[in-house]
């Protein structure tokens, strides 16, 4: 069997060492003890002693290459023939070699002891084109679920892990490259070059295995933070108490009971008057008014089908909801006439906006009542926020209508606020 | 060389002979097992200095205890310890003398009195001393040897224990091997005075000897041993020696603190080794033959124990609580 | 029950472990004839002699040392440290060789010593001998912590710590020595982990060691007064801690402060502190309070010294903010 000439140890703190120079050459014969190369670390210049009699062959690594302590730089064997062995010279450096050439995309560290993303989906496919400001993909962590954008302009040139994998922070999960590439790359993560891997850690007996992603609740896209000035000051026990028991702490807020709240402000939260049509989930009910003088919408409705061939006013009015919720995409679901209609509104124009299969969950319900005799509306919250506009004089009078976990109360008035402005006037909001 | 004493002792000869070639063998291997980047850590040859180890230990009974330094692969082999628990050790493996817990500065083996190398320089001198205690007070005629550098001499532990022992007449021998050099720099540098005199002012008896000169070593200890077990103890001495490596693996560029002609001198002319086969063979207790075969088979045993180490198994990851308290199987559970 | 000093409990546990264990052994300065300056030892040299009880020269480094190797070999050493605070003197023997050695060697080394040392301010003894530092050594893994808080656990905790495998350190309060309290005249021991529930009660929880434990029972009793009800936990040990105890009744009274004389910061309030507030969060009705030593050396002026220290006032006062729902602390 032949020996193995490694670069050595030979500083605490050290990572490669400098080949100064080869005093034998491939085919020379070498004796235990014989000087076999000349190697300089940060500290000093050696000169290492062959460890075993024969013959130097497969000399892998030459004057002035700089070589990571541990790698075989050559081997010592009985014959001059050089001896191929199945250990390829540089494993990881083959591997990548196959990559394509471009920007480098990593997993991103999102929280502070964050160790792996779990990639949700890509959103390009290998030979996409793509620009810097594009989502690439979603990332999931222990905190949240977060869109990652591809930070270069070019193409997927290759994809380095699959949805559903998890990847170290600082991974390279992705390649974007400025030309269109010949022979994008899709591999999953086992795929990679097995050099991820630390050696003793086969031999270790498995880790406890990781909780498995929690599923997100159907709807969960309202963002988790709210703002702190809308925060309820309470201790965690009055605030699972609270959650325990269906109550809102809201309504403490509401009746000018002074926080923090504690376990003993329950008692009084469950002692105030029931509010709306009794059951513990219309507690948390919210109901907005906004009342106009005047409105612009019906101006703009026309105009609209006359200028730009919008003819389905409540499309328009779908659109209008839409805008004043602040969201890039929604449903939004039109009540008028005995009948409901359910749209989809993107972001960008309201040429856009197109009926949405039936059955689709709405974000927000719209439901319009200027054509009735009803003036005023509380029927409390449904499976969504309601927005009712109702005629009122010459102007609009429009209620918001929902639970207190479908919209915060700085959500709700922001909501109602906005329709309340493009109501009044349409053309000044789109622009 | 000291004078032989009788052909019957070719046995004795003979083992410290095979000792101290197994302690060079061993370190080799754990040189080329760093340099290789196969061994993790950080670790202190031995290598020049085993004729200490060796002339100590092979004048004690396994009961004896010794305590050992972070330079304590030559005292681990010389008290007993199998080349293959201890490579495991030094690669962190499970069948190592502490299951990879401890590594190369912390071997110990108690089943050969051997409590712990120390990776605290002078740390192991109460530790010996209270084995010495433990012996007088239960009545037992154990000895101990403590073995440190002397790099350790400037401790104060030292001489808060030396009191102690000399005040209480203990069975401990304070071994300093004297090898020139604390850490990087030379000995004369750091230490004041005569070491010597540190121990007989305590009233200790202290000698000083060859510490390259086997038989010479083993004689006096024999002697000292014998007398510290009736009561006559403490002891001193000072073995004058050499380490051929750095500090450290890795402590290659020493030429700021000593010279390559100094270390040829001491490798060439003193190897304790080299003078010992010399005297094996000018006696005829051994021939030239019978000694390259005593060396082949120690290197044969050495490779099959790295090789064996190298393929052992590393603890499992849910041993990293156990051993914490002694009564306690997992001390995070 | 008849009633003995925590002095005497302590005297009493020694010697009945050193007749039943004729490897238990005491080491330190000043322990044999002149029984310790607080005479805790008295007696114990004339019925063992000073083979057992062995005066040392003033080496702390030394005899802790040499203890930690004759506890590797067969015996159990129970150290004496005059002055907790001497346990800087002690540290590398204690913490780098008698904590670690049992792991360092896989389990082949036991080191069954004792140190038993003090803690306690409030004696005019100044910086140096004044503090309660058992945090330093409850940090290292390897190393036991008892706090014994009356004669009777001094007597019980002393009796487990001798026959423990492990390196225990025992810190006595310095100005307790000399109360009273009731303790058997039959043998028992008092298991390590097992934490006592001294008074029970519904408000609030207060967390007490050593003398921290008294100071804890006057508040209770102020504070029953006026109505509120405490209730009175005392660890006895740190390591091993009762955490099923102390996060019970957490839970239970959802409002906890941790008393202690160590110096509060990063100090054992903050570690219990931390734990229930890690594992029992959603129980909580306020923050949980950390009452510790004050961070200052310890004062030797009367005047000074005694505001530094926890006392029976201060907690009552903070467990009615805790009752009050007041804001503590909020920004």
């Amino acid at each position: 069997m032949p020996h193995e000439v490694i670069m050595p140890a030979l500083g605490m703190a050290q990572d490669t060492g400098l080949i100064v120079a080869w005093h034998k050459s491939p085919g020379d014969e070498v004796a235990t003890g014989d000087v076999l190369f000349e190697v300089e670390t940060d500290k000093a210049t050696m000169e290492v002693e062959a460890q075993a009699d024969g013959f130097l062959t497969q000399v892998r690594a030459h004057a002035g290459d700089e070589v990571p302590v541990g790698d075989v730089i050559a081997l010592i064997g009985d014959t001059t023939e050089a001896v191929h062995t199945a250990e390829s010279p540089a494993g990881s450096a083959a591997a990548t070699a196959a990559l394509p050439d471009g920007n480098e995309v990593i997993m991103p560290a999102l929280g502070m002891a964050q160790d792996t993303g779990l990639i949700v989906a890509w959103h390009k496919a290998p030979g996409d084109a793509v620009a810097a400001d594009d989502i690439l993909f979603e990332v999931e962590t222990d905190k949240a679920t977060m869109e990652v954008e591809a930070g270069h302009d070019g193409y997927v040139a290759a994809l380095l892990a699959e949805a559903g994998e998890d990847a170290p922070v600082g991974d390279l999960i992705a390649i974007i490259s400025a030309a269109k590439p010949d022979a994008p790359v899709q591999l999953s993560r086992k795929g990679q070059p097995a050099a991820a891997a630390p050696a003793p850690a086969a031999e270790a007996p498995p880790q406890p295995a990781a909780d498995p992603v929690p599923e997100k609740p159907a709807g969960a896209a309202k963002p988790a933070a709210k703002s702190e000035t809308g925060r309820i000051l309470a201790s965690p026990k009055a605030r699972r108490l609270a959650l325990e028991q269906g109550l809102d702490l809201a309504r403490l807020v509401v009746a000018g009971h002074p926080q923090p709240y504690h376990v003993s402000d329950i008692e009084v939260l469950k002692s105030l008057p029931d509010e709306g049509a009794g059951t513990a989930q219309a507690a948390a009910a919210r109901h907005l008014v906004a009342d106009l003088p005047g409105e612009g919408f019906t101006a703009f409705a026309a105009w609209a089908a006359e200028t730009a061939g919008l003819k389905d006013a409540d499309a328009l009015l779908a659109g209008l909801a839409a805008a004043s919720l602040g969201r890039q995409r929604a449903a939004v679901a039109v009540e008028g006439f005995g009948e409901t209609r359910i749209y989809t509104v993107p972001a960008g124009p309201f040429g856009a906006i197109a009926e949405a299969e039936p059955g689709t969950p709405p974000d927000l319900r719209l439901r319009d009542l200027r054509f009735s005799r009803i003036t005023a509306v509380r029927l409390g919250a449904e499976d969504s926020p309601v927005l009712s506009v109702a005629a009122s004089g010459a102007g609009l009078r429009l209620t918001l209508e929902c639970a207190a976990h479908q919209l915060s109360a700085g959500e709700a008035v922001s909501l109602l606020s906005n329709f309340a402005g493009r109501m009044e006037q349409p053309l000044r909001h789109l622009l | 060389m000291s004078p032989a004493k009788t052909k019957t002792n070719t046995e004795d000869y003979l083992r410290m002979y095979r000792q101290m070639v197994r302690i060079r063998t061993f370190e080799d291997n754990a040189n080329q097992l760093y340099l290789s980047a196969k061994m993790p850590g950080l670790t202190h040859m031995y290598s020049g200095e085993e004729a200490v180890a060796v002339g100590i230990c092979e004048a004690l009974r396994v009961t004896d205890k010794i305590t050992s330094t972070h330079r304590g692969h030559g005292h681990c082999v010389a008290k007993g310890a199998d080349f293959k628990e201890m490579f495991c050790e030094l690669l962190g493996k499970e069948e190592g003398y502490c299951r990879g817990k401890g590594g190369s500065m912390h071997i110990a083996d108690q089943s050969n009195g051997n409590l712990g190398a120390n990776a605290i320089v002078g740390g192991s001198m109460g530790i010996a001393t209270g084995s010495a205690f433990t012996a007088r007070l239960l009545g037992r005629d154990d000895v101990t040897v403590c073995f440190f550098g002397d790099g350790a001499t400037a401790q104060g532990l030292w001489y808060e224990v030396m009191n102690m022992a000399a005040l209480w007449k203990l069975p401990v021998i304070y071994a300093c091997e004297n090898n020139g050099y604390s850490e990087y720099t030379k000995t004369d540098e750091i230490a004041a005075g005569s070491i010597v005199a540190r121990a007989e002012a305590f009233g200790i008896e202290s000698h000083q000897v060859d510490g390259q000169d086997v038989l010479a070593v083993n004689a006096l200890t024999q002697k000292l041993v014998e007398r510290a077990r009736k009561g006559e103890g403490p002891f001193f001495i000072e073995l004058m020696t050499y380490r051929y490596h750095g500090h450290h693996v890795g402590d290659i560029n020493r030429e700021y603190y000593r010279s390559k002609e100094e270390e040829q001198d001491w490798k060439v002319n003193r190897d304790p080794i080299i003078r010992f086969r010399s005297w094996l063979v000018e006696q005829g207790i051994a021939s030239e033959e019978e000694i390259e075969a005593m060396n082949a088979e120690i290197k044969e045993d050495a490779a099959a124990a790295v090789e064996y180490a190298l393929h052992a198994k590393y603890p499992g990851a849910n041993e990293v609580d156990m051993h914490v308290f002694t009564d306690v199987e997992h001390a995070l559970a | 029950m008849r009633e003995i000093t925590l002095s005497q409990a302590v005297n009493e546990a020694l010697a009945e472990e050193m007749r039943r264990d004729e490897t238990v052994f005491i080491i330190g300065e000043d322990v044999a004839e002149a029984g310790t300056p607080f005479k805790v030892l008295s007696g114990l040299v004339e019925e063992f002699g000073t083979d057992r009880v062995v005066d040392t020269p003033i080496a702390e480094p030394g005899f802790m040392g040499l203890a930690v190797g004759a506890a590797m070999t067969g015996t159990r050493p129970v150290v004496d440290l005059m002055f907790g605070d001497f346990i800087f003197l002690v540290m590398d023997q204690l913490c780098n060789q008698a904590a670690k050695t049992h792991y360092m060697s896989g389990g082949k080394l036991n080191v069954p010593l004792v140190l038993r040392t003090n803690l306690g301010a409030t004696r005019r003894s100044a910086a140096q001998h004044s503090q309660s530092l058992h945090a330093l050594v409850a940090h290292i893994p390897g190393l036991k912590v008892a706090l014994p808080s009356s004669a009777y656990e001094a007597k019980g905790l002393m009796k487990t710590a001798i026959r423990d495998n492990n390196p225990v350190v025992i810190f006595e309060d310095k100005l307790m020595y000399n109360d009273k309290a009731p303790v058997p005249e039959e043998e028992f021991l008092i298991p390590f982990g097992e934490a006592n529930i001294k008074r029970e009660g519904h408000d609030v929880t207060l967390i007490g060691t050593s003398s921290m434990v008294q100071v804890c029972e006057k508040a209770a009793d102020i504070l029953a007064a006026e109505g509120i009800s405490a209730e009175v936990i005392d660890p006895r040990t740190i390591v091993p801690l009762d955490e099923e105890t102390l996060l019970k009744s957490a839970r239970k009274t959802s409002r906890v402060i941790v008393v202690d004389e160590g110096h509060q910061s990063y100090g054992i309030t903050g570690e219990i502190a931390s734990r229930i507030n890690e594992k029992a969060f959603y129980h909580l009705d306020a923050p949980v309070l950390r009452m510790g030593a004050m961070d200052v050396p310890v004062p030797f002026s009367p005047a000074l010294e005694d505001i530094t220290v926890p006392t029976p006032e201060g907690v009552a006062e903070n467990a009615r903010k805790l009752m009050s729902g007041e804001m503590i602390h909020a920004a």
